[in-house]
């Protein structure tokens, strides 16, 4: 199979030897699949999110059943770049994929934070920006001149990323902003975007009587971000990286086809954690004659 | 941890619950009471199961049963069929080796998860105290070992106590020296609360509750399935789902 550059205009370069790795928020830390899945047969594992601190997430309820997926709300549960370091640098060192480690800019002050605790790691071969949804709340952004605000603090994250940052920085948009986001994304310094973050919805929650609101998993996350992918390819020259709805090489095809050059698996993994092994060795013919 | 295709090799009712018997040699060993298996059955996100019994009628048959309601997807299985499982996960009940006189707190419902413990062990006295809405709905105690000592307590009072589990577990849990409760959870707080008034100076782990959210991922990857504890949020999936029950919040 031929390898994939992610970042051509990095000077380290982020190759991967398969297209193929489990998505952000549904891997855990790199460690808690253990022996289900071997590493060695997907192109990279991304690892996360972190923050600079440790968050101890969202109250329950978090997950939520929906027809066809789950609600999942966890508040960026995690230990803390920090911790995260102390405790599973010296094994994703030996891991045989290339780490890229998702990093939670909430703020330009945060996403620098983490990516300088970062920097320099030789086992990190990659930082994956998660960005804000609605910075200021969903109000600001209707309201019309809260759009721009918004924009430019997505901008002032992914900035603050790239200069703190020495690895190659991929920036993972948010669903419903992707196309407004992409340029100014490339712009910034991304080397490579993933498209794009599980969208958000509100379920009621019938035990606790009150409503949830969360990301979105499920198959039929896919023709949202396939149309958004659509777009984005249109708009900027940098590797794609298509996410969203993925329990398939077919699935993952039609992203390859939309202009994607990787691909992320996200909610699959909980349901079959060897669906990530399975796409990427049904993968391997096609990407390889493309 | 494996993920393996087990065989259903029985199925069949039994009281209130259907016994679903799985042959699966790669996960019985380290299968054990309050830990789980998740279950692809169909539906988005797997299932928990929890082993009702973990007797192997002829080594190497790794072979074990679960218990559901009905209405469970499990229960719709047929013998031959396969089922995918991921497991064994998460932290069992303990039992200290110097336990003597073992409490099980149950109700109907979360009954299957503590039948493992219904064994008797040579030294040790074992009591159950199951409660029930009413008596058309109870586990046929026959069913149970012969030397484990029953209290029932039904909502009704169409058997046994009329009243709770929480009229009848003070003297219990004064008898006891080591307790595992499956039960809801809303009732954690008022047994967590007789355990203090009880147990005092010896209170640390005495009681082990089971508590089992929605479990996603089931290896402590997604941080769906969290508990409130003393000091913080815990995973259900890899900390529990059995936890001390004074932790839980």
């Amino acid at each position: 199979m031929t390898a994939i550059e992610l970042a051509p205009e990095h000077k380290i370069g982020l190759t991967l030897s398969n297209p193929v790795m489990p998505a952000a928020g549904c891997f855990g830390l790199g460690m808690e699949y253990g022996r289900l899945i071997e590493v060695e047969a997907i192109g990279a594992i991304v690892v996360g999110p972190v923050t600079a601190a440790p968050r101890q997430g969202a109250a329950p309820p978090r997950t939520l059943s929906i027809p066809g997926g789950v609600l999942l709300h966890t508040g960026l549960a995690n230990p803390g770049v920090t911790a995260v370091v102390r405790r599973y640098g010296r094994a994703l060192a030996h891991c045989t994929a290339p780490v890229i480690v998702h990093v939670a800019g909430t703020s330009p002050d945060e996403a620098a934070s983490c990516c300088q605790r970062l920097a320099g790691i030789e086992a990190i071969a990659g930082i994956e920006l998660g960005l804000p949804d609605t910075p200021g709340g969903l109000d600001r952004v209707e309201s019309g001149s809260g759009l721009s605000d918004f924009l430019n603090d997505a901008v002032a994250i992914i900035q603050a990323a790239r200069v703190a940052a020495s690895q190659p920085l991929i920036v993972r948009l948010p669903m419903v902003y992707a196309d407004l986001l992409c340029e100014a994304a490339v712009e910034s310094g991304a080397d490579a975007l993933t498209v794009a973050a599980p969208p958000r919805g509100t379920a009621w929650h019938e035990p606790t009587r009150q409503f949830i609101t969360g990301r979105l998993y499920g198959p039929f996350v896919l023709p949202l971000a396939l149309r958004i992918l659509h777009r984005v390819a249109k708009l900027v020259p940098v590797p794609l990286i298509g996410c969203g709805g993925i329990h398939s090489a077919e699935d993952s095809q039609a992203f390859l086809r939309a202009g994607a050059v990787a691909v992320q698996v996200g909610g699959a993994i909980w349901h079959d954690p060897a669906c990530l092994i399975h796409i990427a060795c049904d993968l391997a013919p096609e990407a390889s004659s493309d | 941890m494996v993920q393996t295709d087990a065989l259903v090799t029985d199925v069949e009712e039994s009281g209130p619950f259907v016994r679903v018997s799985l042959a699966a040699p790669d996960l019985h060993p380290a299968l054990a009471p309050g830990r789980f298996v998740l279950a692809d059955l169909g539906g988005y996100l797997r299932k928990p199961l929890f082993p009702a019994s973990l007797e192997t009628p002829s080594p190497g048959d790794g072979e074990f049963d679960v218990l559901v309601l009905p209405s469970h997807p499990a229960a719709a299985l047929q013998p031959g069929a396969r089922v995918d499982l991921i497991g064994p996960l998460g932290q069992g009940f303990r039992i200290p080796e110097t336990t003597r006189r073992l409490l099980l707190v149950a109700s109907m419902a979360h009954l299957p998860a503590l039948l493992p413990l219904t064994n008797q062990e040579p030294g040790l006295s074992t009591a159950l105290l199951l409660s029930v809405a009413t008596a058309t709905e109870l586990y046929p105690v026959q069913m149970l070992p012969p030397a484990l000592e029953v209290h029932i307590v039904a909502a009704d009072g169409s058997i046994g106590h009329r009243g709770s589990i929480l009229d009848l577990f003070p003297d219990l849990a004064r008898w006891a020296d080591c307790a595992c409760i499956s039960a809801e959870p809303a009732i954690y707080p008022a047994l967590a609360g007789i355990v203090r008034e009880v147990r005092i100076g010896s209170t640390h782990h005495f009681a082990q509750a089971l508590i089992a959210p929605p479990m996603v991922c089931g290896v402590g990857a997604c941080y769906g399935c969290a508990v409130p504890v003393t000091g913080g949020i815990k995973r259900a999936c890899t900390d529990g789902p059995v936890f001390d029950l004074l932790e839980l919040r």
